[in-house]
């Protein structure tokens, strides 16, 4: 961030792009480091077990168990395996992607949101139909369609669907009667800096890819069923090999689905920055941001989100969803005070005006703005 | 023999990166076109609700007849000049006119928005207030896009200017494009006052 006081979006951009790199590279060094355990173990139990049991048909010796580990090690089955788990992880993760994928529409449906159009007449909903019609020209992307979710109290918004010209964005009704135009216009260009960055279809990758690990839990605990079951009639050797390996299976799958989602998150903290720092490009004033993030601080209570759907969404909210007392490591958003001091590094929650406004006040407010009173 | 594939090969050399610095030109002045035609749709918005807008106020600030009939001219000179000017883009005497057009259409429009503020009665009207909105959008539209046209000729500019694309500019006529600046910039980015904080 630049040292005189003014919000550099430009570097604030390069700086998480550049972080979002390397959480990614981290993301696939980790399966592809899954993967070569798991070939590797399959080349030293089964390389070796397949020769035991030739070996044992022609004459039960004491050699066959006196070969040392590292001479048993086969790397053709290994590196057989090895693909075998890429393969599982991958083709998983495409299936899963399919599925994922898709309308943003319907994706705000589910969460119960109502579709506005151009022709409310409702002074708020009118306001935001508005305000995403003016960041949709200042990011130069179609028209998404747009959705208030009702019930909910809470200030919040989302993005969904995997590409521009699917996309929806969604704001909570809370958000319509608390933020103002300013406000209102920080939020939305916020969403609309992830649809310009490719964050729904970056996220769903990601996801895609943990659910690849998660299957891969599901396919070494299946491995060891199927050696429960058929046991009795094979060779105690082949079947001690393919419970190491189901266990191999079911263990790396379950730290790789706990180190995914921690990058999972991670890679969301940086790229809620780059929203924010995209959202200040658009919009060129950086206070309509701040202030929703104040406000926001301000009703900690309000974000909560009442809702099932949270978790596939969750990551594309404005702000921290699920549970903020979520520990920092598996949070998705970076936390609040930072985020804002990033758009105004001179705010400190302690004196702020904006932070420490009651929620009736800012509703007040509001309401005296959608009349089109001078306070 | 030879001498005519070196000439093939020289030709070749000169003639490939002429015609992708061409297209390249001709793909940075379709981009700041496409940006204008943006900026005349939202103008031409901007100039269909004053009307409206003039219509509703009449009633209630009579004594500003002065202000109203100087809307109204700003309005229908913007409008013509907006006409003029809609095939025009990137022509620097188009823009500047349209510029100072737009300019102190914004200047008379904050003035008369300014003076609303006097009348409660006008502020309570649902429709003035829809129309200031709608207004206001449309200030802010108009803003975002001449920023995006400005963005787009700035870039076709720059190859325009630039070595050695500049001498694939000159041989086919590609000019410089002109900025779009509205002269009253505080009234046009601070249009008609909504927000209170």
């Amino acid at each position: 961030m630049s040292s005189n006081g003014f919000f550099n979006f430009a570097e604030a951009q390069a700086q998480a792009r550049r972080r979002t790199m390397v959480l990614v590279a981290l993301f696939l060094l980790l399966t592809v480091t899954i993967a070569a355990a798991v070939g590797a173990l399959g080349g030293l139990l089964l390389g070796g077990a397949d020769d035991q049991l030739v070996q044992q048909q022609h004459a039960t010796g004491p050699e066959a168990s006196d070969r040392s580990l590292l001479e048993r090690f086969d790397p053709a089955t290994a590196v057989v395996v090895g693909l075998g788990v890429m393969g599982i992880i991958l083709i998983t993760a495409a299936v899963r992607g399919a599925l994922l994928g898709g309308d943003g529409a319907r994706v705000a449906q589910s969460m119960g949101g109502t579709e506005i159009t151009h022709d409310t007449t409702n002074p708020a909903k009118r306001q935001l139909y508005n305000v995403v019609e003016e960041m949709a020209i200042a990011a130069n992307l179609p028209m998404p369609r747009v959705f208030v979710i009702k019930h909910e109290q809470g200030i919040n918004a989302f993005a969904a669907g995997n590409s521009p010209e699917t996309a929806a964005i969604g704001m909570t009704h809370g958000a319509l009667a608390t933020l103002n135009r300013q406000e209102l216009k920080g939020v939305v260009a916020h969403e609309f800096a992830h649809i310009a960055n490719g964050d729904m279809r970056l996220n769903l990758r990601v996801m895609a890819m943990i659910f690849g690990l998660v299957a891969l839990s599901v396919a070494g605990r299946m491995a060891m069923r199927t050696v429960f079951i058929g046991g009795g009639r094979r060779d105690q050797r082949v079947v001690m090999a393919a419970m190491a390996i189901g266990v191999a299976l079911l263990v790396l799958g379950a730290l790789g689905v706990l180190a995914g989602r921690l990058l999972q998150a991670a890679i969301s903290r940086r790229r809620e920055y780059l929203a924010d720092a995209t959202a200040v490009e658009f919009t060129r004033e950086p206070e309509g941001l701040a202030n929703a993030l104040k406000k926001i601080g301000a009703l900690q209570e309000a974000e909560h989100l009442n809702n099932a759907h949270g978790e596939e969404v969750r990551h594309m909210l404005f702000a921290e969803a699920v549970s903020r007392r979520s520990p920092g490591l598996m949070a998705t958003h970076p936390p609040l005070v930072e985020r804002i001091r990033a758009l105004d590094p001179a705010f400190n929650p302690d004196d702020d005006p904006v932070w420490r406004k009651p929620q009736k006040e800012m509703m007040r407010e509001r309401r005296r703005e959608l009349r089109g009173d001078t306070a | 023999m030879e001498t005519v594939i070196t000439l093939l090969i020289v030709l070749a050399v000169l003639i490939v990166p002429g015609v992708l610095l061409y297209n390249r030109l001709v793909r940075k002045r379709n981009a700041f076109k496409n940006a204008f035609a943006q900026i005349d749709v939202q103008l031409k918005r901007r100039h269909d609700l004053i009307p409206n807008l003039v219509e509703t106020v009449q009633g209630y600030m009579a004594h500003e007849r002065e202000t109203l009939t100087a809307v109204i001219e700003a309005r229908n000179n913007a409008e013509q000049v907006r006409q003029q000017t809609s095939g025009a883009a990137g022509d620097p005497a188009s823009m500047e006119q349209l510029g100072k057009a737009e300019g102190s259409l914004g200047g008379v429009l904050g003035r008369l928005f300014a003076l609303s503020e006097a009348y409660p009665d006008l502020k309570a009207n649902e429709n003035f207030r829809s129309l200031q909105e709608e207004l206001t959008s449309t200030e802010n539209r108009v803003a975002y896009a001449r920023q995006a046209y400005n963005d787009a000729a700035m870039r076709y500019n720059n190859v325009v200017e630039t070595v050695p694309s500049n001498i694939i500019a000159g041989m086919f006529n590609f000019a410089r494009a002109g900025m779009l600046e509205f002269e009253d910039r505080e009234a046009m980015q601070e249009p008609p006052k909504v927000q209170f904080s």
